[in-house]
């Protein structure tokens, strides 16, 4: 079977479709620029830099001349914006009206912490913050610190002011720049292979080297195996940049296990053989880059790549349902970040058969021959 | 008489409603070349692609080198070689590369190195394909399409869109492969590029073959035969000559005398060639395919365009 698989005319297609690869430019942006770019940019909206501020909001129950001065100092770092917040309002439900990530309540007593012995009383602060925000672990050490540092004033180190720290949504226990980095994998794959496939079988289609293969003994199974084997190849290269910026950049924490290997090299061949699919209906080099995004870009945004799917609204997680990247996304998230082995291989399962679906109708519907 | 070793019987192809080959028959030989001469649209491609296995027939009997060509398509594939209309190769590889791409494709191969010489292509060797001019990129063509050393090559239109340097070029590779015994399957819009290459000429419009043979007896059959100008023809010249021929006409200072054949040639020269009569040069001018097309069709060929000329009515 890989005698059959690996015949000669695979192999010279193959290193003849590596060598011309590095030749372009094209194909060298989408594997690797692309998504390194990617990272970047989110990386950088999303955890900050130095200079950036973070939102706190803060509800001061106690409302106090000593809590405003506390409010007070905290915004004296300079890195935190206070919003105040109205004491009589539902914290619960204002934090998931407005997507809060940080909020801070100051307890009715809290002055009481401030009186000499033996009438002062332990209080404790609530911080709510979403873990999956990459400003939460600023926010929570700031607000720590204030409080350590009353502590220290009023009674010499022992603790009279204690901060209690929630999670906003339960399940978060990573940063975003971890759920995100499989989506780019996702994504990386997806557009690559579909851009590179929907590009290449239409131009040759076109420039006549279809014919001309035709009229050689080279099969149309030689020609597909030959280019998926690279497209596999290509993505993992896209992989192993991907998690050399993450991890040099962002300091992620990732696995690469075997159900997340199988997962992308499935995944490789299932959008190769999505750009097959795709190139038979396109009729011209100049509108196979306007087909394969018109397919790709829907994808990339509603499969999840950048927001986890449960902060959709129903109708667009429906939509997600019925994409073969989410299935991706979610079984990479799965193996990568949550260690949940169930979970990847179920996804890996249904990767697998839209892998062998996809393939057999590229396969089928992909013909060198004329009229 | 020479082997056959393509015969085509009964040939059809239809799209549609279209018949672009309409009952076509004919038999090429070993190491002859045969040209497929005819306008855009008269069915030259698709009648090789049939032969190259590369599209089906609607009907008629095909075979190559004794095989049918929808039962051996493989074995066919193997000895014969094909430069497809608008020929291209991977552009970002180098001529080299090319060529051993496509001789890897084949269990017997030629080496590289030979088939670059061959189409004297020895400087371009190590410059990728798109960086070569039309009439280089052709003899690339040339090359792949030698490179499992084929009984019969295929040449759809080798010279389009070439300059006449370029082209006269390409005929001299031609012209070589001929040299060396393949059959060579060529067709053109060319006159003069079917003239000077072929062995035969098949002349086809609108799917059908309105003559075959070789280039000099259907030059002679359809031709307006050979034309004798004379410049500077006084009078006498033209009264000795009116007693040859019935077709001759005084233009300005010129004779033109239509001579019914070759053989009366010498007869007509002797006539002018004495004392008395008076005569600046003699030009002979013999039809060209160009004149056979005319004749046949009604239509001038250029450059693959048919061009109706004058008050003629096509039938
Ligand atoms: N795949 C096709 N589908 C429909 N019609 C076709 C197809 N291929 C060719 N034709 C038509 O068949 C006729 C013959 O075309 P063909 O390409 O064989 O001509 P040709 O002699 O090679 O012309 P050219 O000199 O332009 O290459 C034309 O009218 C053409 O439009
Ligand atoms: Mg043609």
């Amino acid at each position: 079977m890989t005698g059959r698989l690996m015949s000669s005319k695979v192999m010279i297609n193959l290193i003849a479709q590596i060598k011309m690869f590095f030749r372009s430019p094209g194909s060298v942006f989408w594997t690797v620029a692309f998504p390194v770019l990617l990272i970047l940019l989110f990386g950088a909206i999303f955890s900050g830099t130095g200079s950036t501020k973070y939102s706190l909001y803060v509800q001061d129950l106690d409302g106090s001349p000593i809590s405003e001065e506390f409010v007070d100092a905290l915004n004296s770092t300079g890195v935190l914006i206070i919003n105040k917040v109205d004491p009589g309002i539902d914290s619960d439900q204002y934090i998931k009206d407005n997507s809060i990530a940080s909020f801070l309540t100051i307890p009715q007593g809290f002055s009481s912490s401030f009186l000499p012995e033996p009438e002062r009383q332990n209080s404790t602060l609530l911080l709510r913050i979403d873990n999956s925000s990459s400003s939460s672990g600023t926010v929570a050490t700031i607000v720590n610190a204030a409080s350590q540092s009353i502590n220290l004033e009023l009674a010499g180190g022992s603790i009279v002011v204690s901060t209690a720290i929630l999670g906003i949504s339960n399940t978060a226990q990573y940063n975003f720049i971890d759920f995100f980095l499989p989506g780019v994998i996702g994504l990386t794959a997806m557009t690559s292979t579909v851009n590179w496939m929907v590009g290449l079988q239409t131009r040759y289609r076109q420039n006549g080297i279809f014919k001309k293969l035709a009229t050689t003994p080279i099969t149309q199974m030689d020609w597909l195996v030959s280019l998926i084997l690279w497209q596999i190849a290509t993505v993992f290269m896209s992989v192993v940049i991907i998690l050399a910026v993450g991890i040099l950049a962002f300091d992620v924490h990732l696995t690469l296990d075997p159900i997340s290997i199988g997962i992308i090299v499935l995944s490789s061949a299932l959008f190769s053989a999505m750009g097959l699919i795709i190139a038979r209906f396109v009729k011209d080099e100049e509108t196979a880059g306007a087909a394969a995004g018109a397919i790709t870009f829907p994808m990339m945004f509603l499969a999840g790549s950048f927001f986890p799917l449960e902060s959709m609204p129903p109708y667009l997680a429906a939509i997600a349902k019925a994409m073969p990247l989410t299935y991706v996304n979610n079984g990479l998230r799965d193996s990568m970040i949550y260690a949940n082995t169930a979970g990847a291989i179920n996804n890996l399962l249904i990767v697998a058969m839209l892998t062998v679906v996809f393939m057999v109708v590229g396969a089928a519907i992909s013909t060198w021959k004329q009229e | 008489m020479a082997e056959s070793v393509i015969t085509v019987q009964g040939l059809v192809k239809r799209y549609g409603d279209l018949t672009a080959v309409d009952h076509i028959d004919f038999e090429v030989y070993r190491g002859e070349v045969f040209s497929m001469l005819g306008p855009n649209g008269a069915g030259k491609t698709t009648t090789v692609e049939i032969m190259e296995c590369l599209r089906t027939k609607t009907e008629g009997d095909v075979t190559i080198l004794g095989m049918d060509i929808e039962r051996k398509v493989r074995d066919i594939k193997k000895r014969i070689g094909v430069l497809p209309q608008d020929f291209n190769a991977f552009d970002l590889l180098t001529v080299k590369e090319n060529i051993e791409y496509f001789g890897g494709m084949f269990k017997h191969q030629l080496p590289a190195d030979d088939l670059i010489e061959t189409v004297n292509l020895g400087e371009k060797r190590d410059v990728y394909f798109k960086n070569l001019s039309g009439g280089l990129k052709q003899r690339v063509g040339v090359a792949i399409s030698m490179v499992n050393d084929p009984d019969i090559i295929f040449l759809d239109e080798p010279t389009t869109g070439l300059d006449p340097v370029a082209r006269r070029e390409v005929w001299e590779v031609i012209k070589d492969l001929k040299s060396k015994g393949k059959t060579i399957i060529l067709t053109t819009h060319y006159m003069e590029e079917a003239e000077v290459l072929s062995d035969r000429v098949g002349i086809i419009d609108r799917g059908k073959f309105i003559t075959m043979g070789s280039p000099n007896d259907i030059i002679d059959r359809y031709g307006t035969g050979t034309t004798m100008i004379v410049r500077g023809g006084d009078d006498t010249a033209l009264q000795r000559l009116q007693g040859l021929s019935s077709k001759v006409e005084r233009k300005g200072n010129d004779i033109v005398v239509r001579l019914d054949s070759k053989d009366v040639l010498p007869e007509a020269i002797m006539r002018i060639h004495e004392e008395g009569v008076h005569y600046e040069e003699v030009q002979m001018r013999r039809s060209t395919l160009e004149d056979v097309f005319l004749t046949l069709t009604g239509k001038r060929l250029e450059n693959g365009e048919e061009v109706k000329k004058g008050k003629r009515v096509k039938k």
